[in-house]
């Protein structure tokens, strides 16, 4: 196997361009390592970790601009994130254990592409932007079309992720990440939710309502038809079911061993309607009626 | 491929040829012969491998040796100052929280960074600290036990936090 410890972005898309789909890049290597041990060892390992700028939380704006190389730790423990991005900073302290924490990356987390990816629905629903690098320039691509299938990215086996910028959510408004799993944080997630719902001044309707869906579709997904369902109504009890079964006819998850399809959907139902509830309260003070 | 790892162990600095693929955990004992590290899952889940780096508790298991060029690793092997236990390995002989020990060095691990990082953890701190470390003997009441103890005297304070009423 080829070692490659390139000390900028270019020299390692020049990489990732001569040696093509027998590439595999390094960041943390909680994956990688694992499938170096149990799947196949690529013809050539490009290790980013040398990289400069690549490993900062910089506030810029109106957003966050992570770099791919931060540690979910770093995300975690984080003040800025923990103010202004508490929905990421949650899902990041479900993130597997302390260990993993320290060593795995969001980058790692995103290109991976694992459709139960503890921080992916969190940023879909947070609005965040992929800066993907190319050897002909810089794309900005939007977290929704990002992911193409299991472990597929539009990065394909050229690009490399560069930076996630990531919006402040409108004022006012309140986010939950809601994770179902048999052994808490330690586990994969059965199914995680990402909720984010914005409430008018008044805080009488739902300007905009965000639900994110991991673990239930072969990437992560937002369900635009319940967000469409809420958008600009009073919320109460009804509403909410309405939208937690639309949310479930949204998912196609599959059956493996930690769930069937079925028990999957009765999951994203049950989560989507506590995370509306949650959300609502935490942002308005009031239950839904 | 060979690399050149250039790490401080415990302190020493020590230079070995380690392939890319090689994870820290099989560098620290099949190469520096550190064998207080544990192989056991070997997959980032169990907690058994884990070692200090740069301060921090990670499974070694699945961190590549190649990354700790220029790094700062600790071991079990590292803690005791002479023949004299550090405190957290003392604690956990006193309450009885070693049966088989296959998991022992690792929580020994996890239980030093959580004492290096809060003087004073919290029950609830101290079980997100070895949530990351499996006991298939489950001893886990005894262990928890073991972490206030050595909180306690490390603190050379009572907290009133050991044994709880656990055992």
């Amino acid at each position: 196997m080829d070692y490659f410890k390139p000390e900028s972005v270019s020299e390692a898309l020049s990489l990732l361009a001569k040696y093509g789909n027998e590439a595999k890049i390094i960041a943390g290597g909680t994956d990688v390592m694992v499938d170096i041990k149990y799947k196949e060892e690529p013809g050539c390992l490009v290790n980013i970790k040398r990289i400069p700028g690549m490993s900062a939380i910089e506030e810029s704006g109106g957003s966050l601009r992570i770099g791919p190389l931060v540690t979910i730790r770093e995300i975690e423990t984080s003040k800025l994130v923990r103010e202004r991005l508490p929905l990421l900073w949650e899902a990041c302290h479900q993130f597997a254990s302390l260990q993993i924490r320290n060593t795995a990356t969001i980058g790692g987390n995103i290109c991976r592409a694992s459709p139960s990816g503890e921080t992916l629905a969190p940023l879909l629903v947070l609005g965040a932007k992929a800066k993907l690098a190319f050897s002909d320039g810089e794309k900005t691509e939007p977290f929704n079309s990002l992911f193409q299938g299991p472990g597929k990215t539009s990065l394909g086996s050229k690009g490399l992720l560069a930076a996630i910028e990531i919006p402040y959510p409108p004022k006012g408004s309140s986010g939950v990440y809601l994770k179902h799993a048999v052994r808490g944080p330690m586990d994969i997630a059965v199914v995680g939710i990402a909720v984010l719902v914005v409430p008018d001044s008044a805080a009488k309707t739902l300007q905009e309502a965000r639900i994110g869906l991991g673990a239930v579709a072969p990437t992560p997904i937002r369900a635009i038809k319940a967000e469409a369902m809420l958008r600009g109504k009073p919320l109460d009890s009804k509403l909410v079911e309405q939208a937690a079964q639309m949310a479930a006819a949204e998912s196609s998850p599959i059956t493996d061993q930690r769930g069937s399809a079925e028990y999957r959907r009765w999951i994203v139902e049950a989560l989507t309607r506590r995370g509306l509830e949650q959300t609502w309260k935490a942002a308005t003070g009031k239950e839904v009626a | 491929m060979t690399l050149t790892i250039n790490v401080t162990v415990n302190g020493k600095s020590v230079s070995a040829d380690a392939e890319p693929s090689t994870s820290l955990l099989e560098f620290l004992r099949d190469v520096l012969n550190y064998k207080g590290t544990k192989l056991c899952c070997n997959t980032g889940e169990c907690g058994a491998c884990t070692v200090l780096f740069n301060g921090k508790p990670v499974n070694s298991c699945v961190v590549p040796a190649a990354d700790a060029v220029g790094a700062q690793v600790v071991t079990v092997e590292g803690l005791a100052d002479g023949e004299k236990l550090h405190p957290v390995q003392q604690a956990f002989i006193d309450t009885g929280a070693v049966q088989c020990g296959y998991c022992t060095p690792g929580f020994i691990i996890s239980v030093k960074a959580l004492l290096d990082r809060t003087k004073r953890p919290t029950p609830a701190e101290i079980e997100e600290a070895v949530s990351g470390n499996i006991c298939r003997c489950t001893g886990y009441a005894k262990i928890v036990d073991a972490i206030a103890l050595a909180a306690e005297r490390m603190e050379g304070s009572t907290l009133g936090i050991a044994s709880g009423g656990r055992s």
